[in-house]
């Protein structure tokens, strides 16, 4: 395991919670995670994954908690405040920039100042390294489901992010794309030296992928631990399987 | 052939639909370009008519006049932009619709823009027409070069992302305020300088200039040239403002053909003249 469990973690939940009117989507969530980690959230539906998404995103403020960002609370900044700071996602429900081409859906996420030669050139090397650099010239929205996950992928990379939040990227996949995707993640985050929170409903996969895992469930945190710990966690198995734990 | 009349009326259309296209091409339905316009048009008429009345005035003042209309229209736009930009799709296109009947009343009421019958005698700084079509001509030939270089750039390319999705786009590390923002305050620099010329050009002012039909009249442009490329509302803004006077020979029919253009025009072509498969053929216009 890559990760440095005694540093200051590079992003730390206290207490986070968010309420909907009278909907509490999230409450009193605390972990960390650390540099370099690939970290797993799962949850049966509705248990708040995504709504934690938003949160350290910044497209939801919390209603209770604080998040810390490299030891700085993040409470009111907004969602390009967060991505300039390196915190940058991908969407469950793709959100691509679907009348542009999918090299100009990457050049829109580079932010420093440089010719349009060289940001073209650099988001074709992103391209390349999702496989994507054959269709850089076709709309976003005539790709295919598989290649406009990674496209998100691509974009989010763009913006050169610390840490990666992915939110189902391996939806509407056959395994042996989940496969593929698989050691794809693992490649980028050696190559952009990244730390990983990845959304997967696909649990072989993550235990496959992650370091550590967190388990949601009607927006608690019921479970934390590596991969063999929730595997055995009696909670985990309730929440999935069903009946009292 | 259309006279040089009609062309300058034609090109004053032309920029006005640009004008509409530029929040439009950040995604944003503004219909507060009348207001803007008749702010720029009430400024050069209250300018150009101080001092003792003279039938002419020197092309340096309506520049002048151009430049200060901008400078004021574009601070207007910043103090409203901020709040009403924080609307999104019908609501923003309500509130801009306040700003402009705000706008008109104010001009109406206000103890030195004339009333009902506005400001008349605005000094001309041309004799012909022609004259007229070259201003009119040199800002439109300017606006379309800063959209052409702003559709390649950085700007450009945020504002497409912004009307493609806003809430990606912020995610993305875009500061869609400051992107609409900027979109806006050109929109209405560019409204207010038309606003200029057409005062003097119409030797009058007043405050029917900025009303709500002008809203929709500007906003069918840049529906039937398409909203894809700054091409469209120009041409958009062309043909339509044509369209009435070379009709008039069929006498009251020409406002009920003109009703027909701007309604068959969405449904024959639902994405404008300009459309981004004749923008792909001609190459060039995209980076």
């Amino acid at each position: 395991m890559n990760a440095h469990k005694n540093t200051e973690p590079l992003l730390a939940l206290d207490g986070v919670g968010r309420r909907f009117g009278g909907l509490q989507a999230l409450s009193d969530v605390s972990f960390g995670v650390q540099r370099g980690e690939i970290f797993g959230l799962i949850g049966p539906n509705g248990a708040g994954k995504t709504t934690l998404f938003n949160l350290l995103s910044g497209v939801t403020p919390a209603s209770a908690g604080a998040i810390r960002w490299r030891g700085r609370s993040t409470h009111g900044l907004r969602p390009d405040q967060l991505n300039r700071l390196g915190i940058a996602r991908t969407f469950q429900n793709l959100r691509l920039f679907g009348a542009l081409t999918v090299l100009e859906n990457v050049v829109v996420a580079l932010h420093h100042r440089q010719a349009q030669a060289a940001l073209n050139a650099q988001a074709m090397g992103l391209l390349e390294q999702l496989g994507l650099a054959d269709l850089a010239d076709r709309r976003a929205d005539n790709l295919s489901y598989g290649n406009r996950r990674r496209l998100e992928i691509a974009r989010a990379l763009a913006t050169r992010p610390n840490l990666l939040l992915l939110d189902e990227p391996a939806a509407g996949m056959n395994p042996s794309e989940k496969e593929q995707l698989c050691a794809l993640l693992a490649e980028l985050r050696q190559r952009h030296q990244l730390t990983l929170i990845v959304i997967e409903h696909h649990v072989p996969l993550l235990m496959q992928l992650c370091h550590r895992l967190a388990v949601l469930d009607f927006g608690q945190l019921i479970a934390l631990g590596t991969p063999e710990q929730i595997q055995r966690d009696p909670r985990v198995i309730a929440a999935y399987l069903g009946g009292a734990a | 052939m259309p006279d040089n009349g009609l062309l300058v009326q034609m090109i004053l259309g032309a920029l006005l639909g640009l004008s509409v296209y530029l929040p439009m091409a950040a995604g944003q339905l503004s219909l507060a370009t009348p207001a803007f316009y008749a702010v720029g048009g009430t400024l050069a008429a209250l300018m150009a008519t101080q001092g003792p009345s003279a039938p002419t005035i020197s092309l340096a003042a309506v520049l002048l006049e151009m430049l200060l209309a901008a400078g004021l229209t574009a601070a207007l736009a910043v103090l409203v932009g901020l709040p009403v930009l924080r609307l999104r799709g019908i609501y923003l296109a309500i509130a801009t619709i306040a700003l402009v009947e705000i706008v008109r009343v104010a001009i109406l009421n206000l103890p030195f823009t004339g009333g009902a019958t506005g400001i008349f005698g605005i000094p001309q700084p041309f004799r012909e027409p022609l004259g007229y079509l070259w201003l009119s001509g040199a800002l439109l030939a300017l606006s379309g070069w800063a959209c052409q270089r702003m559709e390649t750039s950085r700007l450009g390319r945020s504002m497409a992302a912004i009307r493609d999705d806003e809430l990606a786009s912020r995610c993305m590390g875009i500061n869609t305020t400051r992107v609409k923002l900027t979109a806006f305050v050109a929109s209405a620099a560019l409204a207010g300088m038309t606003g200029v010329i057409a005062a003097h050009y119409l030797n009058t002012w007043n405050a029917r200039q900025g009303s709500f039909d002008v809203a929709v009249t500007t906003l069918a442009f840049v529906i039937l040239g398409g909203s894809r490329s700054w091409l469209g509302p120009v041409l958009g803004g062309l043909v339509l403002t044509a369209l009435p006077e070379l009709l008039r020979p069929v006498g009251d029919l020409r406002l009920v053909l003109f009703g027909l253009v701007i309604l068959l025009g969405p449904v024959l072509f639902p994405q404008g003249l300009i459309t981004p498969a004749l923008l792909e053929r001609f190459g060039r216009w995209k980076p």
